[in-house]
C-alpha cells in the first residue's frame, strides 16, 4: 500500500484546546471562497472530547450528521513564529451565508494540508531566490538577485524600451499583490506588454455580457438558490464552483428548481439536474451561439418573450446610438460598436432572429448535434409562461464551455437570450458567470494599451498578445508571477519550446553567482536577441522554473500573510495569516518592492500587506470591488482597514461598500432597481450600474450575432476534427477533486492518489475501435495546430480573419501532443473526449489552436482536436492505491440493470 | 437572511428522515486506549502509530457469512460498537481489502465522511461497485480502492472496515479511517 503520495488512514485528530487561537479566513481555491475556520495551539497539548474541553465547544462524537466534526486532513502541524503550533481548519459551521452548514468541497476541506511541514510533500515549497548556473538552481540572497533584476532592466529599458519588458502574473492573488504589480507594470515601467495567467493579452472575459451592459459578477447566491430554472452554459458548478451547487443549487429558496446542463459532458451536476426535471444538452464543441440563437427563436415566434421587462428595459434605437460611437472611436469597444455590426434594438433583434439561417431550428439543429426536440424542450423550460400567465424565474450562468470556444458570440448571444427571458437585475432572475478564480484584482490606473502594436480594424486600439509578442523575440525581460503559463496557454509545447530557445539556447549563461558577472552575461544575452526569464512561484514548475527560469524566486502564500480579496458575489473577506511562510519566501509585493525600489521607482514603501490595502483603496472606489467605504470607516475608528475587514469574518461584506447613515452596507446584487439606495454619501461613488444596466442609458442592449461572420465561421471549419484523419473533439475541463495545475493538490497525499494524473474522458464508442480501455495511457495528437504570427494590423474590417490572416502569412501551424490515463465512459458524447486542462507534464492544451477571437482576443481554449490512440497500460489500471478509474456520475438510485446512457434520443450523429 | 433552514441541506435532512435512521447515544471516548495514544503524539508525525497502537485493541466480530452473501446486495451490519452501522458487499471484480477466494468482499462504514449523511444499500452500484450519490451534495466511493472518494466532497476515503475469513464466516477485525463524528474512534 506504499505510493510516494502513501497517506496512512488514521483513526484519531488531535483537538484544540479551549485556549486555542481562533483565526477566520476563506478558501484560497475556487471562486465560491467558503469561510472557514483555522484553530492553531502549541503542540504539546490538546484538548479533550467533551464540550467544555475543546475550543469548538462541541462534543465528541458529535452525533448527528452536518454537525461540525475534524476530518484528520484538516490537521497540521506548522511553524508560527518559529515553533511549531498545531493547526486545524474546519469550514465555519456557523456562518450565514456562501457556505451554510460547514458545507465545502474536497480542496478546501483540505486546506490544512496544503499549509507548508517538512515532513509532507509541501517541502517542496520553494524557499529561497535562486539563479540558474550552469543548469544548476543555485541559491542566492535576495539583495543579489533583485540587484541582478533592477540593473538588467534599466538595460532593456534604456537600450531596446519598454517593448522588451514584460509581465505575466495572477489577476487573482489578492489586491495586495495585484495591486503591487498594477502600479510596477502600468504606472512606474509603463509597458503595455502585460497579460494576466488566463488570456494571452489584457482584455476582458466576457465581453458580449459587457457590451449588453451586464456585469459579469452582479449576481448573488442567493439568486442561484431563488431561481426557478438555471440555463447552465459551459459550466457545470459542481465541479469547479461545488459549493454554489451543492448548497444553493441544490437547495436554497428554490430547491426544486430544474437545471439545463449545456455541456458535452454528463458530469454529477448534469446527472442530479436530469434526474430532478431538468435537461442535458451535449452540444458538439464550439456551436453554443447556434443554440442561443434556435432558442430564441421558438421564443419569439411563440410570444414566449418577456415583454414588459423589454419594454422597460431594453434600448430602443436613439438609447442605442446615443452610446455609441461617441469619443475617441479609437477602443476595442468603439471597433466593435461603431459600424453598427452587432448592436440593436427590440425591433431589429426580432427581424434578426427570424431572419438568421441559423436560428432555425433544422439548421440549429444540425449545428449543435443536437435533436431538434430537445431545443424546443429548452426554450419552453426556460420561457413559457404559466397557464396563469405569470413567468418562470429563469437564469443564465456562463462559463470557459461557453466563453473560451467562441468568445465574442458565445456571451452576445447568450446575454440576448438571458434578456428576452427577463433576466438581468432582479432576484432569481440574473445573467452573470459562475466564475474560476476569485476576484482579487485591484488596479492602480490604466493599462498602456495604446502602446501596444497590434491593431483591430481602423487601426484602433488593441492589447498585444504577450505569448505571440514573446515568440516573435520581441521581449528581452520577462517576469511570470504566480502562473504555469504554458500549459495554461495555447499550442503549449510550442510556446514553451519557442522561450526555452530564447533563454537556453542563448550562448551567455551565467558560471557564478557574482553579482557583476551576472548582469554582465544578462546584458550580453538581452543584446544578442535572447531573454532573461524570472519566475516567481511558491512551486517548482514543470518546464518553466525546474528547466528555463534564469532567477526563480520563493513566494508567501494563502494563510503567511494577512490578505484580502472578493469571491463571486462579490463579497470581501480578510484571509488571515495562519502559518510562517517556509525559509527566505516572501510576499510578492515584497518582491515588487525591492526591485521597484531598486529602479528607482516611488511610492513602494510598504512595510505590510496592511499598508498596501490601504492604499488602493482609493482605486477600488469607482469599480464593483469598491471597499474605500470600509476603509474610511477603519479611518473614524482609528483602526487599520485590515483589521476593520477581520471584525467581519467569514461573512465579510459584499462590494461595492456603501456608507448609510455612517454605517458600512454591503450590495447584493448589481443592476437591480429594487435595491434601495438611500442617499449615497461621500465614500462611494454614485454609479449608473449599481441600479440599472451599465450602459449610456442604463438599458440593456440586445446583440446581433449571425453564426456565419469572418471573426469565426472560417476558423471553425479550419479546426473541426477531420474524419479522414479519424480525429476527435479534444476538448478539456476541471474535475471537483483538484484545484487548477494542482499545484496544491498534487501535494496534499489524499488527493494526489485520487488524481496521480491526468485524465481523458472517451466514450465508448470512440475507445473500443481504438482499443482503448480505462486505465490505459492514451495519446493525444493533433498535426495541425494553428498559430497566428507576427504583429496583424486590422485596417480594413475583415483583416484580423482566419482567412485574410492566412492569406498575409500570420497563421503558421505545428504539431503538439500530450499523454493522460483513459477513463472510458458514457458519460462523454460520442465524438468527442476531454483532457485535464493545464496540467503540467500532460499539456492539454497542446492539441488547440493559439488563434485568438478577433473581436476579443481571447483563445478559444475547448476547441482541441486530434487523433487518440493507446499508449500502454498506466500503473493505475491493476492498482488499488491510486486514481479510481470508475463513471463518475451515476445515478441517485442505483438499479440492477444499468444501461448505457441513450444518446440517440437526444443528439444528432451528423452535424 | 434570506435563506431559510428548510432550504439548506440540514432542512432537507429534517424533512427527510429516512437518512437519519439511528438515535444515536452521545458518549465520550476518554478510554484508556485513548489517554496511552495522546501520551505519544509528537508534532509531526505521530498520526501513524496512533492509529497502529488503537488497532491493535480492535474486537473481532463475526458479520456475515460468504454463503448469505448476494452480488448487488448490501448487508447492514454494526461495528466495532452499536453506535456505528457498516455494509458488507460482495463485488463483482477484486477489491484492496477484499477477502474471500475471489478478494471480492469488502465492507465500509455507513457515514459519509463529508458530512456524516448515511449511505444505504439503495446507494451500491454493483456494476461499477460505487458506492453513492450521498443524498446530501452527491459524494461517491469507490469500493475497490479502498473507499476512495471517486467524485465528491468528502476529506478522508470512506472508512473501511478490515475483514478475515473464518470458514464461512466473515470477521470484523479494525477499522481504517476516522469514522465522521469521533475525534478518535472507538474501540468497543
Amino acid at each position: 500500500m506504499t505510493t510516494p503520495y502513501d497517506n496512512p488512514d488514521v483513526d484519531v485528530v488531535p483537538l484544540p484546546p479551549v485556549d486555542a487561537e481562533k483565526i477566520t479566513t476563506a478558501c484560497d481555491y475556487c471562486i465560491v471562497a467558503c469561510g472557514y475556520l483555522a484553530y492553531r495551539w502549541p503542540v504539546g497539548r490538546q484538548g479533550g472530547p467533551a464540550a467544555d474541553q475543546n475550543a469548538l465547544g462541541i462534543d465528541f462524537p458529535t452525533g448527528a450528521p452536518l454537525t461540525a466534526w475534524v476530518s484528520p486532513n484538516q490537521h497540521n502541524i506548522v511553524d508560527h513564529e518559529g515553533r511549531p503550533h498545531h493547526v486545524i481548519i474546519i469550514p465555519d459551521p456557523d456562518t450565514p451565508v456562501v457556505n451554510v452548514d460547514g458545507n465545502h468541497s474536497i480542496r478546501g476541506g483540505t486546506l490544512a494540508q496544503k499549509l507548508y511541514n517538512p515532513t509532507t510533500p509541501t517541502r517542496e515549497r520553494l524557499r529561497e531566490p535562486m539563479i540558474r548556473v550552469v543548469d544548476t538552481l543555485t541559491p542566492v540572497s535576495w539583495d543579489v538577485v533583485t540587484d541582478v533584476m533592477a540593473e538588467v532592466s534599466k538595460y532593456v529599458l534604456e537600450k531596446h524600451g519598454v517593448h522588451a519588458w514584460g509581465m505575466k502574473t495572477y489577476s487573482y492573488e489578492f489586491f495586495e499583490n495585484t495591486y503591487a504589480i498594477s502600479k510596477l507594470v502600468h504606472n512606474s515601467i509603463g509597458t503595455p506588454i502585460y497579460a494576466p495567467h488566463d488570456k494571452p493579452q489584457a482584455a476582458e472575459d466576457t465581453p458580449g455580457l459587457d457590451d449588453a451592459g451586464i456585469n459579469a459578477f452582479s449576481a448573488s447566491y442567493d439568486d442561484w438558490g431563488m431561481t426557478d430554472v438555471a440555463f447552465c452554459s459551459g459550466v457545470d458548478p459542481y465541479e469547479t464552483k461545488t459549493v454554489l451547487f451543492t448548497s444553493w443549487m441544490m437547495y436554497g429558496d428554490n430547491p426544486d428548481k430544474k437545471m439545463i446542463m449545456v455541456t458535452p459532458h454528463r458530469t454529477m451536476g448534469v446527472q442530479y439536474a436530469l434526474e430532478n426535471g431538468g435537461l442535458w444538452l451535449p452540444v458538439i464543441p464550439g456551436s453554443d451561439t447556434a443554440l442561443h440563437l434556435a432558442i430564441s427563436k421558438i421564443i419569439l415566434q411563440n410570444n414566449w418573450q418577456d415583454q414588459e421587462f423589454i419594454d422597460k428595459w431594453i434600448a430602443n434605437r436613439w438609447e442605442v446610438n446615443s452610446g455609441y460611437g461617441r469619443g475617441t472611436r479609437n477602443t476595442r469597444w468603439q471597433w466593435r460598436t461603431t459600424w453598427g455590426r452587432y448592436q440593436s434594438d427590440w425591433e431589429d433583434y426580432q427581424k434578426f432572429i427570424m431572419e438568421e439561417p441559423a436560428a432555425d431550428l433544422a439548421k440549429a439543429a444540425e449545428i449543435t448535434g443536437l435533436k431538434p426536440e430537445l431545443i424546443e424542450q429548452a426554450a419552453e423550460m426556460i420561457a413559457k409562461p404559466k397557464e396563469d400567465g405569470t413567468r418562470v424565474k429563469t437564469s443564465f450562468m456562463l462559463e470557459k464551455g461557453n466563453y473560451w470556444s467562441n468568445n465574442y458570440m458565445n456571451t452576445a448571444s447568450l446575454a440576448s437570450l438571458g434578456l428576452v427571458c427577463g433576466a438581468g437585475n432582479r432576484p432569481g432572475q440574473v445573467i452573470s458567470r459562475g466564475g474560476g478564480h476569485q476576484r482579487g484584482w485591484m488596479g492602480s490606473g490604466p493599462k498602456r494599451v495604446y502602446l501596444s502594436p497590434e491593431k483591430h480594424p481602423g487601426r484602433r486600439k488593441k492589447s498585444v498578445n504577450v505569448d505571440r509578442w514573446v515568440m516573435d523575440g520581441n521581449v528581452r525581460f520577462m517576469w511570470v508571477m504566480g502562473t504555469v503559463w504554458f500549459p495554461a496557454m495555447l499550442a503549449s509545447q510550442e510556446l514553451g519550446s519557442r522561450v526555452h530557445d530564447l533563454v537556453k539556447e542563448s550562448k551567455h549563461q551565467p558560471r557564478s553567482v557574482d553579482r557583476d558577472h551576472l548582469i554582465e552575461v544578462y546584458k550580453k544575452r538581452v543584446d544578442e536577441g535572447g531573454m532573461v526569464l524570472v519566475n516567481s512561484d511558491i512551486y517548482p514548475v514543470d518546464p518553466l522554473n525546474t528547466q528555463i527560469a534564469d532567477i526563480v524566486l520563493p513566494a508567501a502564500a494563502w494563510g503567511e500573510e494577512d490578505r484580502s480579496r472578493c469571491n463571486a458575489e462579490r463579497r470581501l473577506r480578510l484571509y488571515s495569516k495562519i502559518a510562517d511562510a517556509p525559509g527566505d519566501a516572501k510576499s510578492d509585493w515584497w518582491a515588487i518592492a525591492q526591485f521597484a525600489q531598486k529602479m528607482g521607482f516611488e511610492g513602494f514603501e510598504w512595510e505590510n500587506s496592511a499598508d498596501i490595502f490601504e492604499e488602493a483603496a482609493r482605486f477600488s472606489r469607482t469599480g464593483v470591488l469598491s471597499y474605500y467605504a470600509l476603509h474610511k470607516k477603519a479611518q473614524e475608528e482609528g483602526k487599520r482597514s485590515h483589521d476593520k475587514l477581520r471584525e467581519l469574518g467569514t461573512t465579510g461584506i459584499q462590494t461595492p461598500i456603501r456608507m448609510i447613515d455612517g454605517e458600512l452596507v454591503g450590495t447584493k446584487r448589481l443592476h437591480d432597481p429594487d435595491n434601495d439606495w438611500g442617499e449615497i454619501e461621500g465614500a462611494v461613488a454614485d454609479q449608473k450600474w449599481l441600479y440599472s444596466f451599465g450602459t449610456h442609458s442604463g438599458k440593456a442592449l440586445l446583440l446581433r450575432t449571425p453564426w456565419e461572420n469572418n471573426a469565426w465561421s472560417d476558423f471553425y471549419e479550419a479546426i473541426k476534427p477531420r474524419a479522414e484523419k479519424d480525429e476527435v473533439w479534444i476538448t478539456n475541463g476541471r474535475v471537483n477533486e483538484t484545484w487548477q495545475s494542482g499545484f496544491d493538490d498534487r501535494r496534499k497525499p489524499y488527493l494526489a492518489k485520487r488524481w496521480p494524473w491526468p485524465y481523458i474522458f472517451i466514450h465508448p464508442e470512440d475507445a473500443e475501435p481504438r482499443g482503448i480501455e480505462s486505465g490505459d495511457l492514451v495519446e493525444g495528437y493533433n498535426d495541425t495546430v494553428y498559430i497566428q504570427s507576427g504583429r496583424p494590423v486590422g485596417v480594413q474590417s475583415d483583416d484580423l480573419s482566419f482567412t485574410k490572416l492566412k492569406e498575409d502569412g500570420h497563421i503558421t501551424t505545428t504539431e503538439g501532443s500530450f499523454v493522460a490515463v483513459a477513463i472510458v465512459s458514457d458519460e462523454m458524447r460520442p465524438g468527442v473526449t476531454m483532457a485535464n486542462f493545464n496540467y503540467p507534464g500532460s499539456q492539454a492544451n497542446s492539441v488547440c489552436h493559439a488563434v485568438p477571437d478577433p473581436v476579443s482576443g481571447n483563445y478559444r481554449y475547448k476547441l482541441g482536436r486530434g487523433v487518440i490512440r493507446r499508449v500502454g497500460e498506466s500503473p493505475y489500471k491493476n492498482n488499488f492505491d491510486e486514481m479510481s478509474l470508475k463513471p463518475r456520475p451515476v445515478p441517485m438510485v442505483a438499479t440492477d440493470d444499468a444501461t448505457p446512457w441513450d444518446f440517440d434520443s437526444v443528439i444528432q450523429r451528423k452535424g | 437572511m434570506a435563506y431559510t433552514e428548510h432550504n439548506t441541506a440540514k432542512g432537507r435532512q429534517k424533512a427527510e428522515p429516512t437518512h437519519l435512521c439511528l438515535a444515536r447515544r452521545q458518549f465520550l471516548i476518554m478510554g484508556a486506549a485513548s489517554v496511552v495514544s495522546l501520551g505519544v503524539v509528537g508534532p509531526r508525525n505521530a498520526m501513524g502509530q496512533v492509529a497502529e497502537l488503537v488497532m491493535g485493541a480492535w474486537p473481532r466480530k463475526v458479520v456475515g457469512t460468504v454463503a448469505e452473501l448476494e452480488s448487488a446486495k448490501a448487508i447492514e451490519f454494526s461495528y466495532p460498537n452499536d453506535d456505528i452501522t457498516n455494509l458488507l458487499f460482495m463485488l463483482g471484480e477484486e477489491a484492496g481489502g477484499g477477502v474471500g477466494p475471489d478478494r471480492n468482499i469488502v465492507a465500509f462504514n455507513s457515514q459519509c465522511p463529508h458530512q456524516g449523511a448515511y449511505l444505504d444499500g439503495s446507494l451500491f452500484h454493483s456494476k461499477h461497485s460505487l458506492l453513492g450519490p450521498c443524498p446530501l451534495h452527491l459524494s461517491t466511493f469507490d469500493l475497490t480502492k479502498y473507499g476512495m472518494v471517486a467524485s465528491g466532497h468528502a476529506t478522508a476515503s470512506l472508512p473501511q472496515i478490515t475483514l478475515e475469513l473464518d470458514g464461512d464466516d466473515i470477521v470484523a477485525t479494525g477499522v481504517m479511517g476516522l469514522v465522521y463524528g469521533y475525534s478518535q474512534n472507538p474501540t468497543s
